[in-house]
């Protein structure tokens, strides 16, 4: 069974200018336990359809079902919690006042997750599922390094026990070396939880490795859908092609594919 | 002769504790017209070594720099504040990683132009840089380049400021480019669009690149020599075809591997440190 549906999902901006579509009559389903990955460029609606999602924005037509029940403008507690959100810069979306604990403790308190007195426990357990010494709690994020920072992004979200993280551009903001561990583990956590990844980027190479089925958006119509592999070996859309040519790459086989896939443009 | 001749460069912060080092003799070359990529991690010493070369580190006073650099035969160090930034906005400028944010928000394109070719022409008239700027955003192939003239940062996405960046910083002819991960904060389709475009622009005018990334794979396709940095040393450097071919050092190698590929071979495991990495360094073909 899914463990999301998003069907005819719409939205459109009001702006002086007149309307802006951002999201047009998008369909699709989300298994659980599935990863999959939602690409286009800048504009594209990626993002607005993670926040209607998320719920952080109200849908101007369609559903987003979870779980199989539909969810409303008002969402309950339980529902905002099973769905958790990890964002491109951890330096800005992680509050700098606080020490990072105090961070990942925030959704036990506002859900009323657990124990009181065992909260701090909770939270270092987190810290420890992405690799970080719980003593590291007191830290405040300033002190961490970039990939340190996005691992706390991350026992954020987790310490909620969600059941879907919603992912947007988890990795664009680290080099190279420090996205790959980043990758692993979050590889690793989500068969260890059995969690239900969505996630957005605008880099093809990282979702070659990382997704299960690939959803690819154009001003904000979905344009292609299917299995990584199929996707990569052969993409219908031209617009799916075209973004596969611009991926840089390093080595022969890769330079192969992608002369392969610019002969069918 | 080289445009750009980096010796034995060191480089320490002090601090209250003492020193730390953050170059410890770096050595690199780049000839007129060459594009060289210096590849890395977060904290290798990459930008720093740009901000040397453009004598911007030169002015911070807990910094303690020893070493040559010789830029167009005349060394760097040893020169006045005011002739270092006489240089800079003529014969070498730079491209930022963020193009909006390194453009001034409350000045127009047009307005921002004006200053950028007056650091060569201070006399010139203002309809003789409208003119002038008219010209080179088209020649990064920006549509109605009045228009952007007349518009604020805000207005333009980020590959077109991005485009209007790379007009101004070749709008003077400078020697040497200095290009700090550009285009890291644009999409996949667009980075592809502008370093393609950058590319045409310094061969057309032959200016020298010092392109700092930490992506393997746009480095590929933009230069013509690679030097990677780890630490503070560099650590491998040869052509970009050798070095891709045959990657030697074990540092080169994890940061090869780290790539994601389109082929898709899985993610790979990056060990975090290794002594390995610290090995002596290694030169493809003819060590210049």
């Amino acid at each position: 069974m899914s463990l999301l549906s998003l069907n005819g999902l719409t939205k459109t901006f009001e702006t002086p200018t007149g309307p802006v579509h951002a999201v047009s009559n998008v369909s699709l389903d989300v298994q659980a336990g599935e990863c999959l990955a939602i690409v286009g460029e800048s504009g594209s609606g990626k993002t607005t359809i993670a926040n209607m999602i998320l719920g952080i924005l109200s849908a101007t037509s369609g559903e987003v079902a979870f779980d199989g029940q539909t969810l409303s403008a008002k969402r309950t507690a339980e529902q905002r919690r099973r769905i958790q959100l990890v964002q491109q810069n951890p330096l800005s979306s992680l509050n700098p006042k606080r020490s990072i604990g105090a961070s990942v403790r925030l959704g036990l308190d506002v859900y009323d997750i657990g124990e009181k007195s065992q909260r701090w426990t909770a939270v270092e357990a987190a810290l420890d599922a992405v690799g970080l010494p719980g003593n590291m709690r007191t830290r405040a994020p300033a002190s961490l390094s970039g990939g340190q920072r996005q691992r706390v992004s991350i026992a954020r979200a987790l310490a909620c026990d969600p059941r879907l993280l919603v992912l947007d551009e988890p990795t664009s903001a680290l080099d190279v070396l420090v996205q790959a561990r980043v990758l692993r583990l979050l590889n690793g956590l989500r068969s260890k939880h059995g969690l239900t990844y969505i996630f957005i980027t605008h880099d093809l190479a990282v979702v070659r490795n990382v997704a299960d089925r690939v959803a690819v958006f154009q001003s904000g119509q979905l344009v292609e859908l299917g299995e990584t592999a199929q996707i990569f070996s052969a993409p219908q859309a031209a617009y799916t092609r075209q973004l596969i040519g611009a991926v840089p790459v390093v080595d022969a086989a890769e330079l192969n594919l992608r002369n392969k896939l610019a002969e069918g443009v | 002769m080289s445009i750009l001749h980096v010796k034995d460069l060191h480089l320490g912060f002090k601090t209250l504790t003492g020193q730390v080092d953050v170059l410890h003799g770096i050595d690199l070359d780049i000839a007129a017209g060459e594009k060289v990529a210096l590849v890395g991690e977060s904290g290798s010493g990459k930008s720093v070594t740009a901000r040397i070369v453009l004598g911007l580190l030169q002015e911070t006073r807990t910094a303690r720099i020893n070493g040559t650099v010789q830029f167009d035969g005349s060394d760097i160090n040893a020169m006045s504040a005011r002739d270092r930034a006489a240089l800079r906005g003529t014969e070498m400028s730079m491209i930022f990683q963020d193009p909006t944010s390194s453009l001034n928000p409350m000045f127009t394109i047009g307005n921002q132009f004006t200053e950028v070719l007056r650091r060569r022409d201070p006399k010139l008239s203002k309809a003789a840089s409208h003119a002038r700027a008219t010209a080179l955003l088209d020649e990064v192939a920006i549509p109605d380049p009045a228009r952007v003239l007349g518009a604020y940062p805000f207005q333009l996405s980020g590959g077109m400021n991005q485009r209007v960046m790379i007009a101004m910083a070749l709008a003077n002819k400078p020697k040497l480019l200095l290009a700090d991960e550009p285009g890291t904060a644009l999409d996949v389709s667009v980075q592809a669009q502008t370093l393609t475009m950058m590319r045409d622009m310094v061969e057309q005018n032959g200016t020298s690149v010092l392109f700092i990334s930490h992506n393997l794979g746009v480095v590929r396709e933009f230069a013509d020599r690679v030097y990677v940095i780890y630490r503070g040393n560099i650590v491998e450097d040869g052509s970009t075809d050798a070095l891709f071919a045959n990657p030697q050092h074990a540092y080169t190698r994890a940061l090869m591997s780290a790539v994601p590929r389109i082929t898709g071979a899985g993610l790979p495991e990056v060990p975090e440190v290794s002594d390995d990495f610290l090995a002596p360094r290694i030169r493809h073909g003819d060590a210049s």
